[in-house]
């Protein structure tokens, strides 16, 4: 077995089976949980990120372990899985370090670190896997942790939103249980390195979609996410940007970017509805007054965005798509965590009671700014390119209707993330005695956050060139 | 390094070192973001210099066909170096200018947006173009927000960005198609090869680009925030964004989109000049009534704006010329005149019109610069404005549309008069007791106003040099072909001019006597006039601003709109599986009360629906 292979098998194996070992590493005693976590955090994303250059040199890297009727455990990294899979685990990393204070005050932490390192593990099976069926496996896996992780507190209330999440995420992936044995039978295989370029029926591929659409969180499954905004933060940023609604877009990608040519009349409806998710779930984050479900309905707009360029069907959308994907990524999650940073502050999450925010936590108020200028696209942020290369791709598409809709996205998108910084950290203060800024490394997470995202897109011509390269050697049907 | 690199890069790395001074070293900050902007100003004039040898670069940016290429043709060298020049005098004016916020991020601020709108200039993508044009967005709202520590620079920062932001994004998706439709995102190349209106799709790009370039540029009905912000930002601010970088970069994509990239038909001609003239009229009203300085200023900042819109939209030489002749003078006396404003407020405290008066013997300089701007801007000869304004006029009676011309001739009558309010009132007339001991502005502040207003009369009594110099080889740079541009004639459209001097010098002392002989008050007889009273009054409750009105009346119905189906895909996903099931549940959980005879019946009943079933399915086997 060489390095690549051993760093493929390790970044699955060393997060999954090593969240089981932290409630033995609680018992010696809590810093040495916590170290354990991180520890668990930073070395799947080391070894993501040492796949780099073997794919980028060689192209993909294979592990299989065989089981009977066609069932084998295919771990396969290409350029798509290694960079889905770096961009979770930097992200998941840098909110278990954030964590670390977060979590602090509460109880129950050795399930929270369990959770959270066995989500990131069964996010790196589902992205590395090559077969349906164990992606299906890992997908249920994420569900169970997402479940235990937004139902973390343990209200009446929270409880119910958890079984929400859980419920509709299951729901859509029995339906896309229903699209992968519909495959099989056309087939006789689950091996996506089989099925490449082969065609899919409209029928189950529209019951892959109902999995996909509930996992990222678009319409019509879309409502479970802000309401599983009663989570801690860290959960809400982990499902937002790192690991959860990421999902379904990597699924999507994977299985009709890089797999399956998928029918124009599939795309085409794909289109109408995400256009219509980022229209409402904008105007919704236009009516909320909670910070977390504003930014949560950001992101079922901005998942939208991610999908048009996907389903655009040519090269320079599912470039952007791809961009997208990583500066929503970083950014997103910064908000969240400055979010957290607030509501520990602040014991609200009603912005109507925070106001005038900046005077006294300006390097929170500075990330939170710099993040939401990248998730508007705003240049020089790396959010403009994603933003950009996704219209260009929609126009190339040349459907009207779809330009339009998310044109008014895009401007919802402005509105409700200046009106949301505005209400925050300018307006007149409502009733708060000046919250102190975070502790140092939460306010160092949300600042790395931010200055990544500037220096992404300072230095586009990198992640631009990986994109267009993954997108040139892989994607298909593309023009 | 390449030439043409010094003007983005050099900014922007000043601008890096200028956060990390302290903000309490006195004049560091100054000297160096100063210095940074006259050797950039240096190299503007240098790569102006050696054209026609068109300075040039392109680097690999984010894949193939978006490379990250600039192009220093003859329009564009002339809008760097005018975005050199100004950036340099507003770094001098804020010298020792106190009002401006913290002085870090000012220059900060200063530095980025230079290196941006060089930026702009100097992009031959669009794509490029684009990045370097909607990035200023981020200045723009920092430069606001950071200006004065008032709720109402917040306010004002929010909606100066948000209109510009929601502009830059119907620029974005019209460069999108327009790049698509012509295959190159390279407007060097696509002018090879003029895009037609003739079909829906690139009619709808251009006007998304039209868009863009005229609320950058700050014309109807994009304006709202420009005359806000003289009220909730600084002087420096004013001069160097609005006045200045603003309108030098919208008409200077105006005039690329409207000759370069498209060739336009007569119909879009109508709807420029159209709008030219509405900006026009329209805000030169509000200005006459104006009664603070600065804010009376961003009106007529605007106003001018329907100038150059008027001129580019005859699609004539004559009138492209004077559109971007009118663009470069507007920003030389319009920045003068804020700077006056600035030095004003600075020895007084105050730009309120009626508590001014008489300044002119106590600031005599400001007062001459303030006289020859105002001058340029109403267009009497032999300042720039006249000639400016006459390339326009010329143009607008060769469209073969006299009704323009009329209309811009109006808008010079309703300047100058304003003018006439303004300087009198400010200038001359009574002093107020408590300005007794006002004193002459400062030597970095009158400077810069001393170059500018040299500027206005240099290019108005050698206007030759200009067009000669600058505007004829910038038009033939974009592939205008056009004759003699300068030259001045004594024949009709001298005579109206001075004819439009006599009315509204007239009109001044009407209005004067009208106002009980106070200047700030010269302006009542129209303001307070029947019909136009009320439009007046409508007009500053911001009845007729498309941003309070949309955020107002638009946004909130519309978001509640979406808020509603939002809720109805909830209930789908939430209430209706959940109350169903429970109805299902609680209905069967009725017959499992244990009794026995209920269990026997059910059972019995359910064997008789499954003979029955199995009967009309062709019977038991």
């Amino acid at each position: 077995m060489d390095l690549p292979i051993k760093m493929l098998t390790t970044a699955v194996a060393v997060p999954v089976f090593g969240a089981f070992l932290i409630p033995f590493a609680g018992r010696v005693s809590s810093s040495a949980r916590n170290a354990f976590a991180v520890l668990l955090g930073l070395f799947t994303f080391a070894a993501a990120a040492s796949l780099l250059s073997p794919v980028l040199g060689r192209g993909a890297v294979d592990y299989v372990i065989a089981f009977p009727r066609g069932f084998d455990l295919i771990l396969h990294a290409d350029l798509l899985s290694v960079f889905m899979a770096t961009v979770s685990s930097f992200v998941s990393a840098v909110i278990l370090i954030y964590s670390l204070d977060y979590i602090s005050h509460y109880e129950n932490q050795t399930e929270y670190y369990t959770m959270v390192v066995l989500f990131l593990g069964s996010m790196m099976g589902l992205v590395f896997s090559a077969n349906l069926l164990w992606m299906y496996v890992f997908w249920e896996m994420t569900g169970f942790a997402s479940w235990r992780l937004v139902g973390f507190f343990r209200s009446d209330r929270d409880v119910a939103k958890a079984n929400k999440t859980i419920l509709v995420t299951v729901f859509g992936a029995l339906c896309m249980l229903i699209g992968i044995i519909m495959i099989y039978a056309n087939y006789g295989t689950l091996d996506l390195r089989a099925l490449h370029g082969q065609a899919i029926t409209f029928t189950a591929a529209v019951f892959i979609l109902a999995g996909i659409l509930s996992k990222s969180a678009t319409l019509p499954f879309s409502t479970w996410l802000p309401d599983a905004g009663v989570a801690p933060s860290t959960v809400t940023s982990l499902l937002h940007a790192a690991v959860l609604v990421k999902i379904g877009v990597y699924a999507y990608a994977r299985i009709f970017g890089v797999t399956f040519a998928a029918p124009e009349a599939f795309s085409t409806m794909v289109l109408y509805i995400t256009g219509a998710s980022a229209l409402i779930s904008a105007g919704a984050a236009l009516v909320e007054t909670d910070i977390k479900r504003i930014i949560a309905y950001s992101t079922i707009s901005q998942l939208a965005f991610i999908f048009l360029g996907l389903a655009s069907g040519n090269k320079t959308a599912f470039i952007g798509a791809i961009l997208y994907i990583l500066m929503h990524s970083v950014a997103k999650g910064g908000l969240f965590l400055c979010a957290g940073i607030i509501e520990q502050k602040t014991h609200t999450k009603d912005i109507n009671r925070m106001g005038g925010l900046f005077r006294s936590m300006p390097f929170t108020g500075a990330a939170f700014g710099l993040c939401s200028l990248s998730i508007m696209g705003i240049p020089p942020f790396g959010g403009f390119f994603g933003k950009y290369l996704v219209f260009a791709g929609a126009a190339q598409n040349g459907s009207l209707g779809v330009l339009l809709m998310f044109l008014f996205g895009a401007m919802m998108t402005l509105l409700y993330l200046a009106r949301l910084f505005y209400k925050v950290f300018l307006g007149e203060p409502a009733g708060h005695e000046s919250p102190k800024e975070g502790s140092y490394t939460m306010v160092a997470s949300v600042m790395a956050l931010a200055l990544i995202s500037l220096a992404l897109g300072a230095f586009i011509y990198y992640p631009a060139s990986y994109a267009s390269l993954l997108t040139a050697t892989l994607g298909v049907n593309l023009q | 390094m390449n030439l043409i690199l010094i003007p983005i890069f050099l900014p922007l790395a000043t601008a890096a070192a200028v956060l990390l001074i302290s903000e309490r070293t006195k004049y560091l900050k100054e000297i160096l973001s100063s210095a940074a902007a006259l050797v950039t100003l240096l190299a503007a004039a240098d790569i102006f210099l050696q054209l026609p040898d068109v300075q040039q670069l392109s680097l690999p940016w984010i894949g193939s066909g978006l490379g990250f290429t600039l192009r220093a043709d003859t329009l564009s060298a002339f809008l760097l170096l005018a975005v050199s020049l100004f950036s340099a005098a507003i770094s001098i004016y804020s010298f020792s200018m106190p009002d401006k916020g913290s002085s870090k991020w000012f220059f900060f601020n200063l530095l980025m947006t230079q290196a941006f709108a060089a930026g702009a200039a100097l992009a031959d993508s669009l794509l490029v173009m684009l990045f370097f044009w909607e990035g200023l967005l981020v200045f723009l709202y920092t430069f606001i927000v950071l200006s004065q520590d008032s709720p109402g620079a917040r306010r004002t920062a929010k909606k100066a960005f948000l209109i510009n932001g929601v502009t830059d994004l119907c620029l974005l998706v019209g460069i999108t198609i327009t790049g698509y439709i012509a295959g190159t995102m390279n407007m060097s190349e696509i002018a090879r090869n003029k895009l037609t209106l003739d079909y829906g799709w690139s009619v709808f790009a251009y006007v998304l680009l039209l868009i863009g370039a005229v609320s950058k540029a700050g014309a109807m009905p994009f304006h709202t925030w420009i005359p806000d912000a003289a009220t909730d930002s600084s002087s420096p601010f004013m001069a160097y964004i609005p006045a200045a970088i603003d309108k030098l970069l919208g008409i200077y994509f105006l005039a690329r989109a409207s000759v370069y990239l498209y060739q336009l038909n007569g119909a879009m001609s109508i709807v420029l000049m159209t709008l030219g003239a509405f900006t026009i009229l329209a805000a030169v009203m509000m200005a006459f009534v104006q009664k603070d300085y600065k804010r009376l200023l961003s009106y007529h900042a605007v106003s001018q704006t329907g100038y150059m819109i008027l001129g580019i939209g005859t699609l004539n030489p004559i009138g492209i010329a004077g559109g971007l002749f009118h663009m470069i003078n507007h920003a030389t006396y319009k920045s003068c005149l804020f700077m006056t404003a600035g030095s004003v407020e600075r020895r007084t405290g105050t730009n309120d019109l009626s508590k001014l008066g008489g300044l002119f013997r106590l600031m005599p300089l400001t007062g001459i610069f303030f006289l020859i701007a105002a001058a340029a801007i109403s267009g009497i000869a032999p300042f720039n404005g006249f000639f400016s304004k006459e390339l326009v006029y010329r143009g607008a009676l060769d469209s073969g549309h006299p009704l323009f011309f009329w209309a811009a001739e109006l808008g010079s009558f309703l300047t100058l008069a304003s003018f006439l309010k303004l300087g009198h009132s400010v200038y001359f007339g009574k002093l107020p007791e408590n300005l007794k001991n006002t004193k002459e502005a400062p030597f970095s502040m009158l400077l810069p106003m001393a170059a500018l207003a040299a500027i206005c009369v240099l290019f108005g009594f050698g206007a030759h040099l200009p067009l000669e110099r600058f505007i004829g080889p910038a038009l033939d740079s974009i592939g205008v072909r056009h004759g003699a541009l300068a030259g001045f004639e004594a024949g009709k459209l001298y005579f109206l001019s001075v004819i439009v001097i006599l009315a509204a010098v007239i009109n001044h002392m009407l209005g004067l006597a009208a106002g009980g002989g106070k200047a700030s008050k010269a302006s009542d007889h129209i303001h307070y006039a029947p019909v136009l009273k009320e439009a007046y009054a409508m007009a500053e409750n911001r009845v007729f601003d498309i941003y309070e009105l949309g955020m107002d009346k638009v946004v909130p119905v519309v978001a509640k709109a979406m808020f509603s189906v939002d809720r109805f895909f909830d209930w789908v996903i939430d209430t209706a599986p959940s109350s169903t099931a429970g109805f299902f549940s609680e209905a069967s959980e009725r017959f499992h009360n244990g009794s026995y005879p209920l269990y026997l019946a059910l059972t019995l009943a359910g064997a008789l629906v499954y003979i029955l079933l199995a009967a009309l399915n062709g019977g038991l086997k």
